[in-house]
């Protein structure tokens, strides 16, 4: 099992977070066409490589992180607290 | 009728677990029975348990002593309490039966008049906290924990939350004596079912249960 | 005792099968025999004999009946990985016979041999025939469909599986399956002489070492050697029993490697614990299995007697058994050489010696039940009970291929070796899966791996360190691991023949009865793919998973295709490494339950236990009807401690709360509460609860209770992804407080007289919220809100105090005749007042205006979560909405999910809520409907379960009962 290198727990198992998918801006929501909403809510690039991808550490902080992890290896170069950006 | 609020009997408080052999003290309901084997499980859920909140660097850090990953003992509001850095900008004070309001008085007067946004919470009776100690304890814990409680990664006054038998608790590394102890913290209503896995993944190594302890001196 | 019985035919003087004199490295113990049965006849052994080797030295021959052609199978390899003698032990299948050590009073049984092992019906004349082709499964019992479950039925009777029972225990009263995690800074997989070496060599270190060893004690090959190979396993033997930091775990295996090294390792044979699940974080794992060795192709290898060099040299050597009277020994390397010796020296009659690098061979093996003749390629036909072959050697290199390696195949070696440039920093490779040696060799590659592994290990364990913040800033620094890599010596392959095949064919795959023959066709009918040729015909599928019969499945590939052996490539090796059992996957299974403080009443009253997710909520203390009255005409109590709460505080809670639902927040006064919904960004019904506002910066938010997690993890998303300026403190409160809620139009008189706050209309009105004391315990909060329609106060007890609170309801209320009622009552109560659930009259699709929520979106505010899709649907218009509905049939409750067929019998909608209303003493329905039949007063057709159509009429509104809310206002 994957090891995410939480920044302020250490390296726990990937079960203790929630995967919140690649990261994404929110379209401003009063100008925003249908399409770009959609594509917000839906469509996920799926890289095979690097990917920076939103977790959550339910079982630990409860911490939002933000993690660049390659998709392939699941080699994980940084992991940042999404909000403070501390690592 | 002839009831009216404040009625006799008075409030009786219970802890999260289901005491063995059940009896009375401070207004709490609380196991009676003391056991001398060389591990042991106790609920300490009527000791006094306040949330504090705030800035990961600040005031309630400062104030309380302790960063997050560690546990020690401070004088708050005229006692001891166990301070808990239990997550980023998050402590948990854990003092003696009955001190919830005190202790957060004495910490509200402290970071009163501070510019960054505290908040404080008191969960004595919204929290299960129970206490395994022995030998065997880190084996206990290695059946229902992934994380490594060896003295190389939490060593005595470490604290981290993680998963215990998938309920989610705070566990702080309190020996006693030398003896490994830990503290357990976790959702009062998951309580009951933690203290059931301890006691199963314990069987092998001879657990019972025993009476409350109490906020035990620093040993 | 000896069973070397002389044999009683005059015309020989050979020795027969059976036990020898002791033996110097014999593993059983003479003193201690025990009795076990075999198909119901009683045998003798000894303490140490495996099941195999105890009938073998009975003179067994026969332990097993083939997968797909019944042919009888006997020992092969003699250990864990002999595929011949999978049989059942009591009411456990499947276990290895070459591994299970053998208990007094073991009933052991072969497995699916009908109506005898020695005669089998389903035997059919195997390579001759083409009934079981390649593929004969996928070609044969295609068509017709129907027949699946009939062919399914017919085919089971032919599988070679044991008999399960439902018993979990193992079989063995008492024992449990269990699991616990390690966090080892060495691991190494295999407890022969260089993994005894390395492990050594990393305890010296300094390291934590798990040495995991699938035999029942170490030192692998050392066992079945001479003399000198006993000493050396003797001084291996006390050097790791010196070594504190080493777990030794026999009989144990690690049986996958995972993502940043997590191993999981079964132990087995543990007082008490049936099989435990070793999870271990390892910093490095060292691997270390040794060599497997390889059976040879030809027409008659799978015949009772054909075995194995190694599988004679254990049994001699080990278990003190004489494998047969006169062998034939085909043999290509010194391990070949050895054991002619061993045989030699066993009485056993050297019939021919077939020196494979003089380039004579094997061509086939005669005989029917067991091996009685082999025909030579010199032309030589000769008469024998044993033939042993040694030709070749296969590194088990799955778990460096679970790590990410490819191995590589070596022609000069015959074998395939890991490739070291593709082998992970936390993952190293000692012993015979490398290279060959003497024991020295052997033990000075090894001890530098176990010292390079240790190195690792502590720079591991340093970065944990510094990672993680238990430590604390005072912890003793950890020790600095040294830069410099240890300096390896070079282990190398010896060079050896290249002999997977004979002149003729013969099994490949001795589980699944694959025969090269069987390869040859796949690969001529198009399957010219490894990956394609192992699923068509299942080669390396069965439960050795490739360790006896992939080097030979890709020789014959290769042949086949015309390719080499490494433009041809191996399939991929997956976990499990060796069989486990689902005992031991399952283990100890963790499903957390939740009670309320109350719910030692509940069970002492009677009620019904009902499972609501983590909860154990009471369903009904007896009969539902009469607690909904009990509450339409009196006073109820119910306990709704699962209601999600939880504590906001800060000043900018007002704005959190209009960024999450889709209604209107910044004017809520102190002391007020507002219902309110959430959606999700695509618009769709997430959640919804009432709010109050205790204090200026102060709220409590209550969500649904299968919700209350989901909602919490949503709130700090928003606040630490979106909006971290925002100061808002988040604490669930759920199970802090016991929640009681007193509904009924004798609810006020019940409540108050047992709390401190004025509960006039006047003081303390509809959806307004107090703080005061109830039955005395200070610090509870009470919402005036209604689910169930009536008059009512949910109050929020510290949940120490919650039973306290509830008997003090009880014990005040029961001149008034106060009820406790449950779940089921309240989703009664809340459907005659056309109260929704979301995720029951919503579900994954409904936005909120199908939600008839119209009324509480405010898409004139800037931005909600979920806005844009909202706007859209108002725009568009509804494709479905939820009506209430009443069926023309008062007695008839059309069961929830059932359809509602528009005139033209199209599907219009469905029923998603409906129980019989104990106050209209009618059925009363919700659903979701198209709106072009959601007028009120429309008559729709429902179909029920059992296919009967019934009519039902939309209503006003969505309230059967009191639809002015008259009731709760008062």
């Amino acid at each position: 099992m994957m090891l995410l290198p939480c920044p302020w727990c250490g390296p726990r198992n990937a079960t203790e977070f929630r995967y919140g998918g690649a990261t994404g801006a929110r379209p401003d929501p009063v100008s925003a066409t249908p399409q770009q909403w959609r594509e917000y809510l839906y469509t996920q690039t799926n890289p095979l490589g690097w990917s920076r991808e939103g977790w959550y550490h339910r079982a630990g902080c409860r911490r939002y992180i933000t993690v660049e992890r390659h998709t392939g290896t699941n080699e994980v170069r940084s992991a940042l607290d999404t909000a403070t950006e501390d690592g | 009728m002839s009831d009216t609020h404040g009625t006799a009997p008075g409030p009786l408080a219970r802890g999260a677990l289901e005491p063995r052999v059940a009896a009375t003290r401070s207004g709490w309901v609380v196991d009676a029975r003391r056991s001398v084997a060389d591990l042991v499980l106790s609920d300490e859920s009527p000791l006094a348990k306040v949330l504090v909140k705030g800035p990961v660097t600040g005031a309630p850090g400062s104030v309380l002593g302790t960063s997050s990953g560690r546990a020690a003992r401070t004088e708050v509001g005229g006692g001891t309490a166990l301070v808990v850095g239990s997550g980023p900008g998050e402590w948990l004070v854990v003092g003696p039966v009955g001190t919830a309001a005190a202790t957060v008085a004495a910490i509200e007067r402290t970071v009163s008049g501070r510019p960054e946004f505290v908040s404080l919470i008191d969960l004595t009776h919204g929290r299960a906290l129970m206490r395994l100690t022995g030998s065997r304890a880190p084996s206990v814990l290695a059946k229902v924990c992934a994380v490594d409680v060896e003295d190389a990664v939490v060593p005595n006054g470490g604290a981290f939350r993680s998963s215990v038998a998938t309920v989610v608790t705070d566990v702080v590394r309190d020996d006693r004596d030398g003896t490994p102890s830990f503290l357990l913290h976790c959702e009062r209503s998951t309580g009951q079912f933690l203290s059931e896995a301890l006691l199963d993944a314990g069987e092998e190594y001879g657990i019972e249960t025993t009476t409350l302890v109490g906020l035990v001196p620093e040993g | 005792m000896s069973l070397t019985t002389p044999d009683p035919t005059p015309t020989t003087t050979r020795a027969r099968p059976g036990r020898l004199a002791p033996q110097p490295g014999e593993v059983i113990d003479r003193r201690r025999p025990v009795t076990f049965t075999w198909n119901g006849v009683t045998h003798r052994g000894f303490r140490g004999d495996t099941i195999a080797s105890a009938l073998a030295a009975s003179g067994e021959r026969v332990f097993s009946r083939s997968y797909k052609y019944h042919r009888p199978r006997g020992l092969l390899t003699a250990d864990f990985l002999d595929p011949g003698c999978s049989v059942q032990v009591g009411d456990e299948p499947n276990v290895r016979g070459g591994h299970r050590l053998v208990e007094d009073g073991m009933v052991v049984s072969s497995q699916n041999t009908w109506p005898s092992l020695k005669f089998d019906v389903k035997a059919v004349n195997g390579l001759a025939g083409r009934f079981l082709a390649p593929g004969f499964y996928y070609k044969t019992f295609i068509k017709p469909q129907r027949l699946w479950p009939l062919y399914e039925k017919v085919l089971r009777r032919f599988v070679h599986a044991g008999e399960i029972t439902a018993d979990v225990s193992g079989g063995v009263p008492g024992e449990t399956f269990d699991k616990r995690y390690a966090h080892p800074d060495v691991v190494v997989a295999g407890g022969g002489p260089a993994g005894m070496a390395a492990a050594v060599a990393a305890a010296l270190a300094g390291s934590r070492v798990m040495l995991v060893e699938e035999e029942h004690e170490l030192g692998g090959h050392l066992r079945w050697g001479d003399a000198d190979d006993r000493e050396a396993l003797r001084d291996l033997r006390a050097q790791v029993a010196a070594e504190p930091g080493i777990e030794v775990l026999t009989n144990s295996v690690v049986s996958g490697r995972f993502d940043d090294n997590w191993l999981s390792i079964v132990q087995r044979g543990l007082p008490q614990v049936f099989e435990r699940l070793i999870k271990a974080r390892a910093a490095t794992m060292i691997v270390a299995p040794g060599l497997i060795e390889r059976p040879y192709v030809f027409e008659g290898n799978d015949l009772p007697g054909v075995m194995l060099s190694t599988a004679v040299r254990r049994l001699i050597n080990l278990y003190a058994v004489r494998p047969g009277s006169r062998a034939v020994v085909l043999t290509a390397n010194p391990e070949g050489d050895a054991a002619v010796e061993d045989l030699r020296r066993a009485g056993v009659e050297i019939a021919a010696v077939v020196d494979a690098r003089a380039g004579d061979t094997v061509v086939r093996a005669t005989g029917r039940s067991e091996v009685t003749g082999v025909e030579l390629s010199t032309g030589a036909r000769i008469a024998c009970d044993l033939l042993v072959t040694a030709v070749g050697w296969t590194a088990p290199t799955s778990l460096l291929n679970m790590a990410g390696d490819r191995p590589v195949y070596r022609p000069q070696a015959a074998r395939f070796l890991p490739d070291p440039q593709r082998m992970p920093e936390n993952v190293l490779a000692t012993g015979g899966i490398v290279g060959d040696g003497t024991v020295t060799e052997l033990v000075a590659h090894a001890t530098a791996i176990g010292r390079e592994a240790a190195r690792r290990a502590a720079a591991r364990a340093r970065a944990i360190g510094e990672a993680v913040p238990t430590r604390g800033g005072d912890a003793p620094a950890l020790p600095n691991p040294d830069p410099t890599p240890v300096d390896v010596p070079v282990l190398a392959p010896a060079d050896h023949p290249e002999l997977f095949q004979g002149s003729t064919h013969g099994f490949v795959d001795f589980c699944e009865d694959v025969s090269s023959k069987d390869l040859v066709i796949a690969v001529k009918e198009g399957y010219d793919s490894i990956e394609l040729v192992k699923r068509y015909t299942t080669v390396t599928m069965g439960p050795t998973q490739g360790k006896l019969e992939t080097v030979n499945t890709v020789a014959i590939v290769a042949a086949a295709t015309g390719r080499t052996m490494a433009e041809t490539g191996t399939t991929t090796w997956r976990p499990m490494y060796a069989p486990v059992t689902l005992g031991a996957l399952a283990g100890r299974i963790h499903e957390p339950v939740r009670y309320s403080p109350m719910q030692s009443w509940h069970e002492r009253h009677g009620a019904t236990p009902l499972v609501a997710g983590q909860w154990i909520r009471p369903e009904h203390y007896g009969d539902p009807a009469a607690e909904v009255r009990a509450v339409r005409t009196g006073v109820g109590i119910i306990d709704v401690t699962p209601i999600g709460k939880l504590d906001l505080r800060g000043p900018d809670v007002a704005q959190l709360l209009n960024l999450l639902y889709v209604n209107k927040w910044s004017k809520l006064g102190i002391g007020r509460v507002r219902y309110g919904v959430m959606c999700a960004e695509d618009g769709v019904v997430m959640d919804d609860g009432v709010t109050g506002r205790l204090g200026e910066d102060h709220y409590l938010m209550s969500t649904t209770s299968s919700g209350a997690a989901t909602v919490w993890e949503w709130v700090e998303d928003w606040l630490q992804t979106a909006h971290p300026d925002w100061r808002v403190h988040v604490t669930p409160v759920t199970t802090a407080y016991a929640s009681i809620n007193v509904a009924g139009p004798r609810s006020r008189e019940l409540l108050a007289g047992l709390t401190n706050v004025d509960l006039s209309a006047d003081a303390f009105g509809y959806m307004q919220v107090r703080t005061g004391a109830v039955a005395g315990v200070d610090d509870c909060v009470l919402w005036r809100i209604g689910f169930t329609g009536e008059l009512s106060y949910e109050i929020h007890v510290p949940a120490s105090y919650g039973l306290h609170a509830w008997e003090r309801l009880m014990a005040h209320g029961a001149d008034l005749g106060v009820q406790p009622f449950g779940v089921e009552a309240q989703r009664i109560l809340r459907l005659e007042k056309g109260h929704f659930i979301v995720g029951q009259d919503t579900d994954g699709l409904t936005r909120a205006y199908s939600g008839a929520l119209d009324w509480a979106i405010k898409l004139d505010k800037d931005d909600f979560v979920g806005k844009p899709e909202l706007v859209w649907q108002q725009e568009q218009g509804v494709t479905t909405q939820l009506v209430a509905l009443q069926p023309d049939d008062r007695t008839t409750v059309p069961e929830e999910a059932s359809q509602i067929l528009a005139a033209d019998g199209r599907i219009a909608g469905r029923i998603t809520s409906s129980r019989m209303s104990p106050t209209l003493g009618r059925s009363i329905c919700l659903g979701q409907l198209e709106p072009a039949l959601a007028a009120p007063g429309t008559v729709v057709t429902v179909r029920l379960v059992d296919g009967r159509d019934i009519g039902a009429t939309v209503i006003e509104g969505l309230a059967h009962v009191d639809p002015e809310g008259a009731r709760q206002r008062v």
